[in-house]
């Protein structure tokens, strides 16, 4: 449904360029903070470097920590990029527009952040020179273990951020030859690089479209491969109980997807307070996402319903301690509750309402809320789950972060959003050339003596 | 607002259509007995009670808990109808929520499938009896359980049994709301004796604006409603018959991947109903290709989701190593069912993804069938795959399965009463369709009212009505 006015090409191409062009004080305000938030963290990380692990609350036998639980968080909000974009452009739904590109680049600078937390929480990052080079680490043979989840998932990860890019990239080539042709000197040939030569003739779109399509297939397995991999870090660990469970992979997709999908709409949010893009960002784009993460919301719901419950059918010792301490023992327990209600109880039922959905600050209120809530699963899945572990049962333990970690962390979701505001003065935060193309195939049908909004159907 | 003289259209070439039109043309069609029809009532009919026949037949052989394993084709059996027909009418429901308007013609199709739920009632029924004690674990031999103990009262048998029944009812309740308007109108136009009931029937509606928005706002509630119901019941089924009747087995995703299953032979029931319509029914203008190729997406889409379940499950279960999941491997997958799973997997995954993998095979008629029927067959598989091993299993109570119990085949009265169970679910499906006309009357002339053609040099283009 259309519910905005229609610009010309020249209006929507100032109006979305504006971020690039135009800045405000609040804009430098905010990205300085958290330049200076990004620091701390990077000193702190430096001070961890040089002092070593120990400086953080990481001790047997729960050795992940916040610093993985936020590994998994980033990969899992650097899901929504694909679900909005790939899948809604196959499925041509008309609301995705205004979202797509938001969506790709959160992906990205999320998927760049989750990268560094393993580094980080080895404590030796230099390793990493070993790792990919030589067979430095590996006894048992020249090669790495294949076969151990945690090289899938590097693996994974950087498929998946090289497909991003390169889905980002696609997209974004129209509309940086619009950039070329306003811009001059050193810009203009930095522009005109990036642009590929793009002229806008009718084979160049061809090739855009079907490239765009094809990435958005392809890149499909890779986004549900990333996650589950992930969740394979846990699920083929037999000796955590909690742990191996054969709903993990789709279990972290689907809260991948919801922490995702929230996140979008935040950024959307503020991205529509921040540069005034209230005609593009409208109302309807925002109620539908709602629609969307409702329908989300409830599967994933079902999905933590299952792994709750057959965390308990089994009925074994060492996952009933874990499901205890879940549930049961202060803080942890106290982490569920507040997790609960504001990954599911609180924000779920707001979304029923369409006055909620379209309205944005009920819709910022409730994605942060839904974002606080999947951080703190991940963290009740992560350290339960090792502090309970059988086999240790005379160091059953729990954990508690150091300030460097959390200094660590807050630095992480600074970093995120400094790169997503540095990159809109870069290039535009919303696709110029599908807004366009969504103009056009905005009409209207006469039914009886109503005007009701109506779309030309693509082939 | 264009100036351009609006032809109505519905997307088949060339063919305009009106409200009248379209009234008259399935009216027509509905009262038009034909004896290809009759013939198909009657033949269904006759191998359903030849399946009647052999149940009895077997169950004269005795009817406990103790001969489980003889009645293990007899729960897949069950299993396969409550998955199929019971996930059919999400079509209806899940494409409505979304206001796709190719799912117009699949709608009613779909609504119809909650009928087969009464057969899926009276087939649970002796299953009931044949599920072995929960046990009570502090004072001997007990079984794990969904349930956790059977402290509660009516655990599990009261709460499957509640849990079909309402489900069976939303469903009807759901076909009855959504047909409601159209045997208002059919029955208006009837002149056969059964008029003055219908009449008497649906005499309140009258189409007014206020009852079209309780229709719509019921249709919401019920659909969802439909939706939760069917996927909770799936759930306790699969936990009670397969799970927790194979010792040590502790699998989360099969639930859901019984309940996807479920789904995807849902659409694919759907599929086949709709081919058969479109070409033996006389309703083809009515079933456009973009239909066809819409719905075939879908199928391809669950195509992959199932293979990305299965995938997570033997991947979990097989890395790990540890005997109890490896026996359980070998019990469903690669030893004692091997067939029933190679086919299974083939007809979920294999085939259909390869049929609908190409567009111009999606964008046709043949092409989505094909890949239904054998999404269908292959689905009736999973179930053999699970149910019957988990029958076959003795001593329920033992901690872990420490072996690889041998494949149990089926005799017989097992394909009599499969042949007999299947051709019961099509009789019933026929039968209501000499009530409900089998295309939903309202939508597709609701479809009508938002679809235009205007003209655009020399050609043609659609514009589809997007209303809030």
């Amino acid at each position: 449904m259309y519910e905005g006015k229609t610009y010309s090409n020249k209006q929507i191409n100032d109006d979305l360029l504006s971020s690039l062009t135009k800045s405000s004080l609040v804009y430098w305000a905010i990205v300085g903070t958290l330049g200076l938030i990004v620091l701390v963290a990077t000193v702190a990380v430096a001070f961890m470097i040089n002092k070593g692990l120990g400086v953080t609350g990481l001790n047997r036998p729960v050795m992940w920590g916040f610093f993985i639980t936020n590994f998994v968080f980033w990969i899992g909000i650097s899901h929504a990029g694909v679900m909005l974009s790939a899948i809604l452009r196959l499925s041509k739904a008309e609301w995705r527009r205004p979202a797509t590109r938001a969506a790709e680049v959160l992906t990205i600078f999320s998927l760049m952040t989750a990268v560094l937390m393993p580094l980080i929480h080895s404590g030796r990052p230099w390793r990493l020179v070993y790792w990919v080079m030589f067979p430095y680490d590996f006894q048992r043979g020249i090669w790495m273990d294949i076969r151990s989840p945690l090289v899938w998932d590097p693996a994974a990860v950087n498929t998946y951020l090289t497909s991003s890019i390169l889905f980002v990239f696609v997209a974004l080539i129209p509309d940086i030859a619009i950039i070329r042709d306003r811009s001059s000197g050193i810009k203009k040939i930095v522009y005109s690089v990036l642009s590929l030569g793009w002229r806008g003739t009718t084979r160049q779109w061809k090739f855009q479209a079907i490239a765009g399509i094809l990435l958005s297939a392809l890149i499909l397995p890779v986004f549900v491969s990333v996650h589950s991999i992930v969740s394979w870090d846990f699920g083929m660990a037999i000796a955590v109980k909690s742990w191996h469970s054969t709903i993990f992979a789709p279990y972290f997709v689907i809260g991948a997807v919801h922490s995702g999908v929230s996140g979008v709409v935040s950024v959307m949010i503020l991205m529509r307070w921040l540069f005034g893009w209230q005609n593009y960002v409208r109302h309807e784009h925002i109620d539908a996402l709602g629609r969307l993460l409702l329908v989300i919301a409830i599967a994933w719901f079902y999905f933590l319903l299952m792994e709750f419950m057959f965390g308990i059918y089994g009925q074994e010792g060492d996952e009933l301690a874990t499901r205890h301490m879940q549930l049961l023992e202060p803080p942890w327990m106290w982490f569920f509750i507040v997790f609960i209600i504001t990954a599911f109880l609180f924000p779920v039922p707001m979304w029923l309402f369409r006055r909620v959905r379209r309205n944005l600050w009920l819709m910022l209120i409730t994605t942060i809320s839904v974002n606080i809530g999947m951080w703190l699963e991940r963290l009740l899945i992560i350290v339960p789950g090792l502090a309970r572990k059988q086999v240790f049962t005379g160091t059953w333990y729990t954990y508690a972060p150091s300030i460097i970690e959390i200094t660590i962390i807050g630095g992480t979701f600074a970093m995120v959003l400094m790169l997503f505001l540095l990159f809109a003065k870069i290039f535009p935060l919303i696709p110029l050339f599908d807004i366009k193309e969504g103009q056009v195939l905005q009409d209207k049908i006469k039914v009886g003596k109503a005007e009701i909004p109506a779309v030309i159907r693509e082939e | 607002m264009t100036s351009y003289k609006d032809k109505i259209q519905i997307s088949v070439a060339g063919e305009e259509l009106s409200a009248s039109i379209v009234t008259n043309d399935i009216a027509n069609n509905f009262f038009a007995h034909r004896r290809s029809g009759r013939m198909a009532l009657f033949l269904f009919g006759l191998i359903f009670l030849a399946g009647i026949v052999a149940f009895i037949t077997k169950a004269m052989d005795g009817f406990d808990s103790s001969q489980r394993a003889n009645w293990g084709y007899f729960a897949a059996l069950f299993a396969f109808l409550l998955s199929a027909a019971g996930s059919a009418p999400l079509v209806a429901v899940g494409f409505r929520m979304t206001a796709n308007h190719w799912r117009r013609p699949f709608a009613r199709i779909s609504e119809i499938y909650a009928v087969v739920g009464l057969l899926t009632i009276v087939c649970l029924m002796p299953l009931l009896a044949l599920l072995p004690p929960i046990g009570d674990c502090s004072s001997g031999p007990c079984r794990k359980t969904l349930w956790f103990t059977s402290e509660y009262w009516g655990v599990p048998t009261f709460w499957d049994f509640a849990g079909l029944l309402a489900l069976v009812v939303c469903g009807i309740a759901l076909l009855l709301v959504s047909a409601l308007p159209d045997i208002a109108q059919i029955s208006a136009l009837s002149e056969s004796k059964s008029r003055p009931l219908l009449s008497k029937l649906t005499k309140f509606w009258t189409g007014t604006q206020s009852q079209w928005h309780i229709h719509r706002i019921s249709l919401s509630l019920l659909g969802g409603f439909y939706f939760i119901l069917l996927i909770g019941v799936q759930t306790i089924i699969n936990v009670d018959y397969v799970m927790s009747l194979v010792p040590g087995w502790k699998d989360s995703i099969l639930p859901a991947h019984q309940a996807l299953t479920g789904i995807q032979a849902g659409v694919a029931s759907v599929v086949i109903v709709a081919f058969i319509a479109r070409t033996f029914g006389g309703y083809k203008k009515y079933f456009p290709m973009e239909s066809f190729w819409s719905i075939s997406k879908i199928l391809l889409a669950l195509s992959l989701l199932w293979a990305y379940f299965w995938f997570a499950e033997v991947n979990t279960l097989w890395y790990g190593r540890m005997p109890v999941e490896q026996n359980i491997l070998k019990l469903v997958m690669f030893e004692s069912y091997r067939l029933p799973f190679a086919l299974n997997f083939s007809m979920n995954f294999l085939l259909p993804f390869f049929i609908l993998l190409w567009n111009p095979i999606r964008k046709s008629v043949i092409g989505p069938t094909v890949a239904s029927i054998l999404i269908v067959v292959g689905s009736f598989f999973m179930m053999v795959r699970l149910y019957v091993p988990a029958f076959g299993i003795q001593d329920v109570t033992a901690f872990q399965i420490t072996y690889v119990p041998a494949a149990i085949y089926p005799d017989f009265l097992d394909l009599i009463m499969i042949a007999g169970g299947i051709s019961g679910a099509v009789f019933i499906y026929l039968l209501s369709t000499r009530i409900i006309p089998i295309l939903s009357l309202w939508e597709v002339k609701e479809g009508l009212l938002y679809q235009r053609v205007r003209p655009f040099l020399r050609g043609e283009y659609q514009v589809l009505g997007k209303p809030k």
